[in-house]
């Protein structure tokens, strides 16, 4: 019986590689944001570009893994999720950008500040390992970075949240921080589900 | 007369039911609390007048109406409360008390004393405003919502005026973040929110816009901020082009 080996999509793994560099720069630019707002108000603009780019980038690995050969190097189910969830984390973070400007903030809190610098640090691990991806090298130090920082982001999220039911804070000052404090938690959780995804895949590429 | 915003501190349910519904057809805006709140607390309810039973507070009851008057300037207070002797009502007025009622009393002469303590409050309030404070070449007129620097608007926001109002009502004192985000945001701060200093940033480039050589709000790190006008040369004030206090002007105005 003759075995073929399973080919490499080179185009594929640029992608997805085109897709971490995205969410890197989009979370970057949404600490850009809240570190000095509302005078960076109009960095909102950039990150929903960097959202539209990812919805772009996503539709081209959907179109590519739809054309995959069967032997492909990596499973089209764990692309998917890969990509899916990378586009989450560009998502949660234009919807934490969009929410500033939508429930007229006017200025920032310091946890706030704090899970956007988490998120960043994430997808810049996100980033890294998708670039390891590509090169075919251990990612492992990337994905136990990402799992803390999220342990980290669980932490002070839950902080953050408890701290706008302290008595007497206005009820709209917890209406929209809670929203914008979950925003930037669901995109820290993304990054984790990025790492998952990786993790599995470097299972069945060991194997 | 404006929406009133009332706090009653009572326990004595049919006198509360009574006066809530003269309130309501009053049209105010009221709680009714059946022990007492932290000052901080009233504070964030931006009252206009406390009502408060002291028979209520217990053996702290001195205490609390000292701190409340204390914290709270602005709030009229009355005290409405059964079998005092005078001098118990003597000391809750000079601890700062504007009105007592001995219960049992008619709610309509509490609605009256309400209006009239806030109508006294109100109208030292406007005189107060009408006087502007005189700061460096800062002028701050709190019957136009507005601060002008030889004669010119900063253009300032009402949210900007209000922290600088309340910053040049007290010169010389640190005032902490949270006492500042109180008195002007009316609510209770969140720990890590912002608001205050980006504001006192918006104010500072306003301020240094329009009168560059001076320096006003002065930063307490881990605390709040004070307002003090310092100016590069200290001659400034005294100079001819330095304008005069208000005071100063109107008698200069009277004689010509």
């Amino acid at each position: 019986m003759k075995f073929r080996r399973p080919v490499r999509d080179e185009r594929l793994l640029e992608l997805l590689e085109e897709a971490g560099r995205n969410a890197s720069r989009a979370t970057a630019l949404l600490t850009e944001m809240l570190a000095d707002f509302p005078e960076r108000a109009e960095l909102a603009r950039d990150i929903l570009l960097r959202e539209q780019e990812g919805d772009r980038i996503a539709h081209d690995v959907i179109y590519r893994i739809a054309r995959a050969p069967r032997r492909a190097t990596l499973d089209s189910r764990d692309v998917y999720d890969l990509i899916r969830a990378l586009d989450d984390v560009v998502d949660h973070t234009e919807e934490a950008a969009d929410s500033l400007g939508l429930y007229g903030i006017e200025a920032p809190m310091e946890q706030a500040q704090q899970l956007a610098d988490l998120l960043a640090r994430s997808a810049v691990a996100v980033e890294h390992a998708l670039e390891q991806l590509h090169d075919g090298h251990e990612m492992n130090g990337e994905l136990v970075q990402i799992h803390e920082l999220e342990n980290e982001g669980d932490r002070v999220s839950r902080e953050a949240i408890a701290s706008l039911f302290a008595t007497g804070i206005d009820p709209m000052v917890v209406i929209r921080w809670k929203d914008v404090f979950e925003s930037l938690e669901q995109g820290i959780d993304s990054c984790e589900t990025v790492a998952h995804v990786l993790e599995g895949i470097s299972i069945k590429v060991a194997g | 007369m404006d929406r009133l915003r009332l706090a009653v501190i009572d326990a004595d349910s049919g006198f509360v039911r009574v006066l809530n519904k003269r309130m309501a057809a009053m049209g105010w805006e009221y709680r009714t609390l059946a022990s007492p709140v932290p000052a901080e607390q009233l504070i964030a309810m931006r009252l206009n007048c406390l009502v408060v039973d002291l028979e209520l507070l217990g053996p702290n009851a001195w205490s609390y109406l000292e701190r409340v008057c204390e914290q709270i300037p602005g709030l009229g207070v009355i005290v409405a409360t059964p079998r005092s002797t005078v001098a118990q009502r003597v000391r809750g007025l000079r601890l700062g008390a504007d009105d007592w009622i001995g219960k049992p009393c008619h709610p309509e002469e509490v609605i009256a004393r309400v209006e009239a303590v806030v109508r006294r409050r109100r109208r030292a309030h406007g005189e107060t405003d009408r006087k502007p404070i005189v700061a460096g070449e800062l002028e701050i007129r709190g019957d136009q919502f507005q601060a002008y620097v030889g004669g010119q608007s900063l253009d300032l926001t009402r949210r900007e005026f209000e922290l600088l109002h309340l910053l040049s009502g007290t010169p010389g004192q640190v005032l902490p973040r949270e006492e500042i985000y109180q008195r002007v945001w009316g609510y209770a701060m969140a720990h890590g929110d912002r608001s205050v200093d980006v504001f006192v940033r918006k104010l500072r480039q306003k301020l240094e816009t329009a009168s560059p050589g001076w320096s006003y709000i002065h930063t307490h790190f881990g605390i709040g901020y004070r307002f003090e006008p310092e100016g590069e040369a200290a001659e400034m004030v005294a100079s001819p082009a330095a304008p005069a206090p208000v005071e100063e002007a109107e008698d200069i105005a009277a004689r010509v």
